[in-house]
């Protein structure tokens, strides 16, 4: 190109016009290079090493030469073709950085050459305009750049009313951030990448980091943990000091309640990770209280609290427990932790008096590790490329780390595995290779099974979290090692100055119902479910660790990507699936407070008019009004088109006179004292099949939470809680499957039905499934069906999270009704003879139109 | 679309002065020395030969028809492929003309016409098509296996990394 111009500039005094460049540039790119005959047959007749070396014994014989240069111009003109297709096609229409994918282009390449591949950098340096550069001046140094705070500094000024992850910045480049319960977390990435994320973790592999989770250690005698761990924990379902948990070869995936007072107060999903007993070193009690000692020194506000009490008793082994939950929550978990703590002491001293001095020490661990979810099936491949396992791991570990590769998916796994292990500086074997799946379609069965062995690992240790602070080596250091490799590209052999780095690798599924619950069997959750691992590394190690597992392709997600990934996997997602515990509160006011703005912005005309629509409260669910625990509003317009709205009233409020006395007046008057209550927990299903055949229901839910209770040791319920209470207050979370067409979002408002409309819906239902037209009865008409205006009384319940899921192909949502609703639903049922088919309405808050869905008892 | 729509013709010329007729043409091509003539066939020859060939059997309309689009955008005298670009309305013309082409510039030829297609790139993945087929059918021919590799293909290789290691 550049000879051309120059004697274009030569002949005729005008410089060519950007027209002409661009003509003479397409047509630079069009054509197809020609291999001329002197220069091949010359240059390779003289060739002589290759006709020597390879053909010696042929040697004189003319064919010898014809081969050669009749491949050679094949060959030529094959890749001349190749080129001139690509070059046509780029050099026209593409800029640079339009080649790069998605991913891999930058905002800055527009001006900096520097931020596309060296491949690119000689397109992308003609494309730009260096008139335009110069005018911008960036080659000038910043003028006062010696009074700018360091960098460190600057960061710390921006993280005085928030705290940012050690991967931050990464995220920070390539996300939508959004500060949340102190820390500044990523809630998605700024690409299009909602579709692409679910497919990454049903079909790849998706990292998020979660880091931000907090982490408490509980250090104390094992039976006192058990009784403090079992006095806050959920009841139903194993407790967290049960056998399989207590070696520390699995985790405890449970729920936190407020001392004692289950199943009330609510406060957040925990996990309970036991360290493994080590028979070879025990520590000695010193270093624990010295450990905590320089906790306290570090610690800030209240979240850093340590309980120590004292009482007398036997010399048990003193165990460690690590117990992540919500940052949300962090001080609350505090507080009935304390309170748990002193509880369990004290019931030890009571019970045996000549016990030596016990004592319990609670350390907050928040940012003391990073923790790495990837979900997908192609994670243990994804971990077992990008981590180096030293030599000095337990026995079991390298038949471990051999079965990996082995794995379609962790969901074959032991839930909840623990494996710890250490690994190398993931930065010394930098570019990692994904491990190549083995074993095809037969894939041996998982050969290790969890152990207290497999699971043990350095992480716990306090001194060696403290010397792995910062990685001895900077990035820059391992370059310059890199760099002095005699063949360029091999990865360095670590040293012994490189650091070990303890991790744990523990099992994660997201699934909605665990195989052996019986709430499996009419619900099809393993097609949805997901798997992967949770890894958790020391502090400072994330930038180290992070770019080896995200290199091969890995995605990476935020807040929403990890609540779609629950979603799909049909559980809920804490806070937003959980009335009536804190942060769901905190969540849901800060979520009416936005939506009411933005709805108020709009004006009058363009915007829904809720309280036409007969929407009683658009932007928070009012759980209580749906409990009957508080008046609805006063309604200003009463829709004129439901008539036959009052007489089901009545007739509703009847039956549950019948089931239970007084629930449905009473309460209203003298509402006070009734706490409304999740009733959650793996047992849900088998709890509401054993009531809705008892007379009383009521009494038979408080003698089933009694009996959870008795069964933890704890006293029955029944002394401070009258069971219409218990039943009044008490919420059941659902999924809602639509019948036919429908996609609720969130907030949509589920109805009941009553005999008549619910008969007509099954009618509909089955003509539709028949493939009858709708149109031969009027009155199983599903379109007249669903136009039916519902009464604002007839609301048993809101969707918590619904839209479109990805996974089944349909609308659904997960939602709550109250349990008295859900049993009336059933009995309804039982009368139409349509066993189990919960049969409601759902409608959107901003619609008119109802659709018929099933509701299922989610645990 | 409206956009003006043309025709691409991928032709082998197969030079025929080789005194063995029964030889394959392939190899004839191939063998320079003995079967080609020391002048240089060129595109520009290429189309006045066209020209000629048209003009001879379509008469002044043909040419009429045909001249307008007629470009040879590619010829490789080495292997003698040349992709000619024609309007579509009239193509057949051009077509036949290339037919019924019988000699360049004196020098006598056999054309082949390959493949005709509506776009460039199309001719092209044609042209790559058809050099693989005729190495293909030479190695048949040779007995090589299809899965042949030569022997110094790898030791020239990791020769080639370690000079380049040594050269930091």
């Amino acid at each position: 190109m550049a000879p051309k111009r120059k004697s274009d500039d030569s002949t005729s005094p005008d410089p060519p016009t950007a027209r002409e460049k661009k003509k003479q540039k397409t047509a630079m790119a069009r054509t197809i290079p020609v291999q001329s005959v002197q220069a091949g047959s010359s240059g390779n007749s003289a060739a002589g090493p290759s006709k020597s070396v390879r053909f010696d014994s042929m040697q004189g014989l003319p064919t010898s030469i014809d081969v050669e240069r009749f491949a050679e111009a094949r060959s030529f003109e094959i890749s001349a073709m190749e080129d001139a297709m690509k070059s046509a096609q780029s050099a026209s229409t593409k800029r640079a950085w339009q080649e790069l994918p998605r991913h891999l282009r930058r905002r800055a390449a527009s001006h900096d050459v520097r931020r596309v591949p060296l491949r690119l950098r000689e397109k992308a340096r003609a494309e730009m305009d260096p008139q335009r550069k110069k005018a911008l001046g960036r080659h000038v140094p910043k003028r006062g750049k010696h009074k700018q705070l360091p960098r460190t500094k600057q960061f710390l000024k921006r993280q005085l009313d928030k705290t940012w992850l050690e991967t931050h910045i990464w995220h920070a480049k390539r996300m939508h951030m959004k500060n949340m319960w102190g820390y500044r977390l990523a809630v998605e990435p700024t690409e299009k990448s909602f579709r692409p994320s679910h497919r990454a973790s049903v079909h790849g592999s998706i990292l998020h980091d979660a880091s931000y989770f907090a982490l408490i250690e509980l250090a104390g005698p094992e039976d006192i943990l058990r009784t403090l761990l079992d006095s806050c924990s959920d009841y139903q379902g194993p407790s967290p000091g049960a056998k399989r948990f207590l070696t520390g070869a699995r985790v405890c995936e449970t729920h936190l309640y407020k001392h004692r007072s289950y199943p009330f107060d609510l406060i957040a999903p925990m996990a309970v990770i036991w360290r493994p007993v080590a028979q070879e070193r025990t520590k000695p009690e010193a270093a624990h209280s010295e450990v905590s000692k320089s906790k306290k020194r570090r610690g800030k506000g209240k979240g850093k609290a340590k309980e120590r009490e004292r009482a007398s008793g036997q010399a048990q082994p003193p165990r460690k427990v690590w117990i992540r939950v919500h940052p949300s929550v962090v001080h609350v978990t505090h507080q009935t932790l304390r309170v748990a703590a002193s509880y369990a002491l004290d019931a030890a001293k009571t019970a045996d008096p000549s016990r030596e001095v016990a004592e319990v020490d609670i350390v907050d661990l928040r940012e003391h590790v990073n923790v790495f979810e990837i979900m997908g099936p192609k994670s243990s491949q994804v971990i077992k490329g990008a981590l180096k396992p030293t030599n000095d791991n337990g026995d079991d570990f390298p038949k471990f780390w051999d079965s990996l590769s082995k794995l379609q998916s962790t969901g074959s796994l032991p839930r909840g595995m623990v494996v710890g292990f250490t690994v190398h500086d993931p930065r010394l074997s930098f570019p990692p290779k994904n491990a190549k799946l083995e074993g095809g379609l037969t894939s041996s069965p998982m050969t290790v099974f969890p152990s207290a062995k497999l699971a043990q690992s350095d992480i716990w240790d306090e001194n060696v979290r403290n010397g792995l602070r910062k990685p001895k080596y900077k990035k820059k250091d391992i370059d310059e090692r890199k760099s002095q490799n005699l063949v360029p590209g091999t990865p360095l052999q670590p040293t012994q100055k490189d650091n070990r780095v303890p991790v744990i690798l523990i099992q994660r599924s997201v699934e909605g119902a665990s195989p052996i619950s019986p709430s499996s069997h009419h619900y099809a959750s393993n097609s949805t479910a997901l798997h992967g691992w949770t890894l958790i590394i020391p502090q400072g190690w994330a930038m180290a660790f992070l770019p080896s597992l995200i290199y091969t392709g890995t995605r990476t997600g935020g807040q929403r990507e990890r609540q779609t990934q629950t979603y799909e996997g049909g559980c809920a997602y804490f806070p937003r699936d959980y009335p009536f515990t804190e942060a769901y509160e905190e969540y849901a006011d800060e979520r009416e407070i936005e939506e009411e703005d933005r709805w108020e912005r709009r004006p009058p005309a363009k915007r829904v008019n809720y309280a036409k629509i007969g929407t009683r409260s658009p932007w928070k669910p009012d759980w209580e009004v749906v409990l009957g625990l508080r008046e609805p509003p006063a309604q200003e317009s009463e829709d004129p088109a439901s008539e036959l709205i009052p007489a089901q009233r009545a007739d509703v409020e009847m039956e549950s006179e019948e089931t239970a006395p007084g629930t449905s007046t009473q309460p209203r008057k003298g509402k006070k004292e009734i706490r409304p209550w999740l009733l959650r927990g793996q047992d849900v299903p088998s709890i509401l099949q054993s009531i809705s055949s008892m007379i009383n229901p009521s009494a038979g839910l408080l003698g089933c939470i009694d009996q959870l209770r008795i069964k933890r040791g704890q006293d029955p319920l029944g002394g401070n809680v009258r069971a219409n209470e218990l039943w009044q207050g008490a919420l059941v979370r659902v999924r809602v499957l639509l019948c036919g067409r429908g996609n609720p979002e969130d907030l949509a408002l589920l109805y009941r039905l009553d005999d008549e409309e619910a008969r007509k819906w099954n009618e509909a239902e089955a003509l539709r499934q028949q493939g009858v037209p709708a149109m031969l009865s009027e009155d199983t008409d599903e379109k007249e069906l669903s136009k039916l205006v519902p009464s604002t009384d007839a609301i048993i319940g809101y969707v918590t999270t619904g839209h479109y899921s990805l996974s089944r192909g349909e609308g659904h949502a997960i939602g709550a009704v109250p349990v008295s609703c859900l049993i009336d639903l059933q009995q309804r049922d039982e009368r139409l003879r349509t066993p189990n088919s919960l049969l409601v309405k759902i409608r959107d808050r901003g619609e008119t139109i109802c659709r018929a869905a099933r509701l299922e008892v989610l645990s | 679309m409206v956009r003006f729509k043309n025709r691409w013709i991928l032709v082998e010329f197969i030079p025929c002065t080789a005194p063995s007729p029964g030889r394959t043409p392939a190899a004839q091509a191939a063998s320079g020395g003995i079967g080609g003539s020391d002048v240089e066939t060129s595109s520009k020859q290429i189309w006045a030969a066209l020209k000629q060939s048209v003009i001879t059997h379509f008469g002044d309309t043909g040419w009429g028809a045909v001249g307008a689009s007629l470009t040879v955008k590619y010829y490789s005298p080495r292997t003698n492929v040349c992709i000619i670009r024609v309007a579509r309305d009239p193509y057949r013309i051009a077509w036949a003309g290339v037919t019924m082409l019988s000699t360049i510039d004196g020098q006598r030829y056999i054309p082949n016409v390959v493949h005709v297609s509506g776009t460039i790139k199309q001719a092209q993945l044609a042209a790559i098509q058809h050099n693989r087929e005729v190495i293909a059918r030479y190695r048949a021919l040779a007995k090589t296996p299809a899965g042949y590799q030569d022997s110094y293909e790898e030791f020239l290789q990791t020769s080639a990394q370690e000079i380049e290691a040594l050269q930091d």
